[in-house]
């Protein structure tokens, strides 16, 4: 291992010296974490079994290696040194591969990636929706949400990381079109075992025709397909998604008004050999949209129809693994019962978070998210929404406000529908701004609530859920990149709902009954020193209540030492 | 014009593409509505010839999807069939009765009674059926070795000690016997040897010079019911399988395989053991070539054992039969 970590050492030596020498043909990036946390559990029933404190930590580098052999030309290799405290030497380190391509231009026209690729299409083709992450956070909140991601590969540009290739080139033209741009991509879901598993890649790509400055019309089409002859049956999945997206824009003096919107079809084949297996569908997304320009207000209203059995896995699949058990404190009490997934576990653990496209409809919680599990692309929901920005030129103030009523199309175990309210607002306040000061004092506020409903003279088809998530934080920068951080967050929901189970193809065989009351709230507090903008020191200290009704309520103090860079 | 036509197909296409189904899954009703026996239980025939390959199934009709069981109760054998499901209809697809039994005995010629009950609906009371009739019995298929009812064959031989309480014979008792009519009675007290008696089930009584069995010890399977006599624990019943291993005719222990089996009959009442050829693992004497060969088996020994300490020992034997594929369904 030392041996390793000397070569690497060596290598590293030499290749700066190199860089250099020779400028910015070889360049180092990556990032350093290096986490200490001390956790407190207490239950509120007698636990002589679980330990409940206790220390971990860890530190880790991430180290790329850019190299540019010329102009056009861009290969990188980054891989991750994990070391968990109190295991250097020994079983606690780690070496993985984090991210490798090859990327570059072709002749000044055709853009190509290969390897690890950043990819995203349309929000219904190929979209990394978070449907679970309701409101935006700042400060401690702010801190986790971001190392999830960097962990997970979620960018802010809802892009799924991929292994595969991309290439994207554009057609301009002198008149009645302005340009046409192609993009498109494969990559690999699952490996073959060469016997009963097929190869499944994942393709596809769109052309989007930018007519004017005023029109824009995109073709998109992705699939998810089993490669026949790479396993010994003729058993091969399916699942094409194909729409049009367009956007009609009008910009005037004072203002802007416009309509854009995505629809199109699915089909989804589990056998060839079974045509009562395949599904298909449409889905359809129409919005308006207005801004004062002057005043940096706009509105936006909305329309979707997303079929019954629209399936679009590319879109559909979750971030979040929510048949997956904790981490930490996994089971509790005397009787040690697992303890569920709690939304202080969603931004505390990382490995409740997928990696990859998942063939399939995934478990969610509908206590956090029931009237779009899956994002704007989720299956079975029609209605509409509306909604309001707005932010000043200086930034004082920055809000926005979003109202969905939708329906279910297709009811389940019945032909009454499910409808659900979807209201979630966020409102941040920078007092710093206001007063022109320097050091940043800002205030944010966010809440989500939710209501599902089905009325019916049957008892045991009524359904009322109802869930509100608040999520608000205060950074006080009273010294000069010395901020201290107070956060609050709060889910709160009661009520039943029943969950379908499905079978292999999808297909509802069963309904489990779903209760929910209780409340979960979070008060965190914590100081970070800002070394560079991509540096800093962070500690912070979180006292987490659980307490919900069908389980054991506990307490979780947690205190944690960040150390985050990016180079 | 055409711009309209267009416009019209793709509309037509997408909306296509949707299924007019109104419900997805199950109906609620079925799974959580109240629960009641909209038709009542009734039987496919009132007599059925099991041997002659008849089978008999049974209708009800339920208002939703619930947890159902059939029990079947041989009046005179006291044999038990004891099926569950999860239907709303109760019909052929749900079940069909071959015959067979799941509590020891086996059927017989006899009346059974049918009862359908609810374990998930307390408040339902069990169903009952007029009886039926087994016209004959089940048959089963394979090799059978024995099944005393045509008495103690004479081409098997036997060893008793001479102990206290000694009865090693067939018994005529259609209530007792675990298949037919007759059992074969193993009792004795002997406190000097751990061995009260046996029997030599010889390839010979059966006109051939080994047992007619497919050599593939994995597909072969041997079957026994055994009866633990209540308050008798102490019984061990060992079977020993002689592999004639050079074809000479005869079991030479010094030159070939033989293979055993020991059974601790702890339980009460009929209990069917039954295990692969390749699962009867103790190799006791290894002398020939350790690769156990069904299609060469000479001899099957029977030894009735005791802790000479542990007093009388009684238990009961009955339908030993080889079947191949599987265990037997009795």
């Amino acid at each position: 291992m030392r041996f390793i970590l000397l070569i690497s050492l060596i290598i590293a030596c030499s290749t700066s010296i190199l860089a250099q020498r020779i400028g910015k043909k070889v360049q180092f990036v990556g990032a350093a974490r290096t986490l200490m946390s001390y956790s407190d559990f207490r239950s509120e029933e007698s636990d002589t079994v679980t330990a409940p404190t206790s220390f971990g930590g860890y530190g880790l580098i991430d180290l790329g290696i850019k190299i540019n052999p010329n102009s056009q030309t861009e290969i990188l290799g980054m891989f991750r040194i994990n070391a968990t405290f109190g295991g250097f030497w020994g079983s606690g380190v780690s070496f993985d591969v984090r991210q490798l391509h090859v990327k570059g231009v072709v002749a000044d026209v055709l853009r190509y990636q290969i390897g690890t690729i950043d990819y995203k299409l349309t929000p219904y083709t190929f979209f990394n929706h978070n449907p679970d992450i309701l409101l935006p956070s700042t400060g401690t909140m702010r801190i986790k949400e971001e190392i999830l991601d960097y962990e997970s590969f979620n960018g802010t540009n809802n892009t799924w990381r991929q292994q595969g290739a991309a290439i994207d080139f554009a057609l301009q033209f002198p008149k009645v079109i302005e340009e046409i741009e192609f993009n498109g991509f494969i990559c690999r879901l699952d490996p073959s075992n060469g016997q009963t598993v097929f190869d499944r890649l994942f393709g596809g790509g769109n052309m989007v025709v930018q007519q004017s400055k005023y029109f824009t019309l995109g073709v998109n089409h992705a699939s998810i397909f089993d490669v026949r002859g790479t396993a010994v049956s003729d058993e091969v999945y399916s699942n094409n998604v194909s729409s049009l997206t367009y956007d009609f824009t009008y910009e005037m003096k004072d203002h802007i008004i416009g309509i854009d919107g995505e629809s199109g079809i699915s089909s989804t084949i589990y056998s060839p050999t079974d045509d009562a297996s395949k599904l298909s569908d449409y889905f359809i997304h129409a919005r308006a949209y207005f801004n004062f320009k002057k005043i940096n207000l706009g509105f936006d209203i909305g329309y979707l129809d997303n079929g019954p059995d629209f399936r679009s896995f590319g879109a559909q699949s979750k971030r979040v693994n929510f048949n997956q058990q904790n981490t930490s404190y996994q089971r509790y009490t005397n009787d040690q019962s697992v303890r569920p997934v709690s939304y202080f576990d969603l931004y505390n653990d990382p490995s409740f978070y997928a990696r990859n496209i998942s063939v399939g409809i995934m478990a969610y919680n509908p206590a956090i998210n029931n009237a779009l599990p899956y994002g704007m692309a989720s299956f079975n929901r029609r209605g509409a929404y509306v909604g309001a920005s707005y932010s000043d030129s200086l930034k004082i103030i920055e809000a926005d406000l979003k109202y969905h009523f939708l329906q279910e199309i297709r009811g389940q175990g019945t032909e009454t529908l499910k409808s659900f309210h979807y209201l979630k607002g966020n409102l941040r306040f920078s007092l710093s701004n206001l007063l022109n000061w320097k050091n940043n004092i800002a205030l944010q506020v966010g809440a989500a609530y939710q209501s599902t409903s089905r009325t019916s003279d049957f008892g045991y088809e009524s359904i009322n859920l109802n869930s509100i998530i608040l999520n608000s934080g205060l950074e006080v920068e009273f010294a000069d990149k010395l901020t201290l951080m107070v956060n609050f967050f709060m889910m709160q929901s009661k009520g039943n709902e029943l969950i379908g189970e499905r079978n292999a193809t999808e297909e509802i065989i069963n309904y489990k009954p779903y209760t929910v009351d209780g409340i979960e709230w979070n008060l965190a507090s914590g100081l970070r020193f800002n070394f560079t903008r991509d540096i800093y020191l962070a500690a912070m200290y979180e006292f987490n209540n659980n307490n919900f009704v069908d389980y054991t309520p506990y307490q979780y103090h947690q205190v944690s030492i960040y150390y985050v860079m990016k180079f | 014009m055409k711009k309209y036509f267009v416009l019209i197909l793709i509309t037509t296409l997408l909306f296509s593409c949707r299924k007019d189904k109104p419900v997805d899954g199950p109906s609620l009703t079925n799974i959580f509505g109240a629960f009641s026996v909209l038709t009542g239980l009734d039987a496919s025939s009132d007599a059925v010839d099991f041997a002659a390959g008849e089978t008999v199934y049974f209708t009800a009709e339920l208002s939703k999807t619930s947890a159902w069981q059939l029990r079947i109760t041989g009046l005179t054998s006291g044999a038990e069939k004891i099926v569950t499901g999860l239907n709303q209809s109760i019909n052929a697809e749900a079940y069909v009765w071959d015959g067979s039994t799941t509590e020891l005995p086996m059927f017989k010629s006899e009346f059974c009674q049918v009862e359908l009950s609810f374990p998930d609906e307390p408040d339902t009371d069990t169903i009952l059926l007029d009886t039926i009739e087994i016209l004959t019995p089940k048959v089963n298929q394979g090799f059978l070795v024995a099944d005393f009812e045509n008495g103690f064959d004479a081409g098997w031989s036997t060893f008793l000690q001479s102990g206290a309480l000694m009865d090693f014979q067939v018994k005529n008792d259609v209530a007792l016997s675990a298949e037919g009519g007759s059992y074969y009675n193993m009792q004795g007290e002997v406190t000097w040897d751990w061995l009260v008696g046996l029997v030599n089930f010889k390839s010979s009584a059966y006109g051939v010079p080994t047992f007619p069995l497919n050599a593939n010890p994995d597909v072969v399977y041997f079957n026994a019911m055994i009866y633990g006599e209540p308050g008798f624990p102490n019984s061990l019943v060992l079977f020993q399988f002689d592999e004639d291993d050079n074809e000479d005719g005869v079991f030479d222990e010094a030159s070939e395989d033989r293979y055993a089996y020991e059974i601790q009959v702890t339980w009460s009442g009929w209990k069917q053991v039954s295990m692969s050829y390749t699962d009867i693992a103790a190799l006791v004497a290894a002398s020939g070539n350790q690769v156990p060969e069904p299609n060469k088996l000479k001899d099957i020994n029977m030894l009735h054992l005791a802790n000479p300490a542990s007093g009388l020992a009684k238990s009961k034997l009955d339908y030993i039969i080889f079947t191949e594929n599987g265990a037997l369904n009795p």
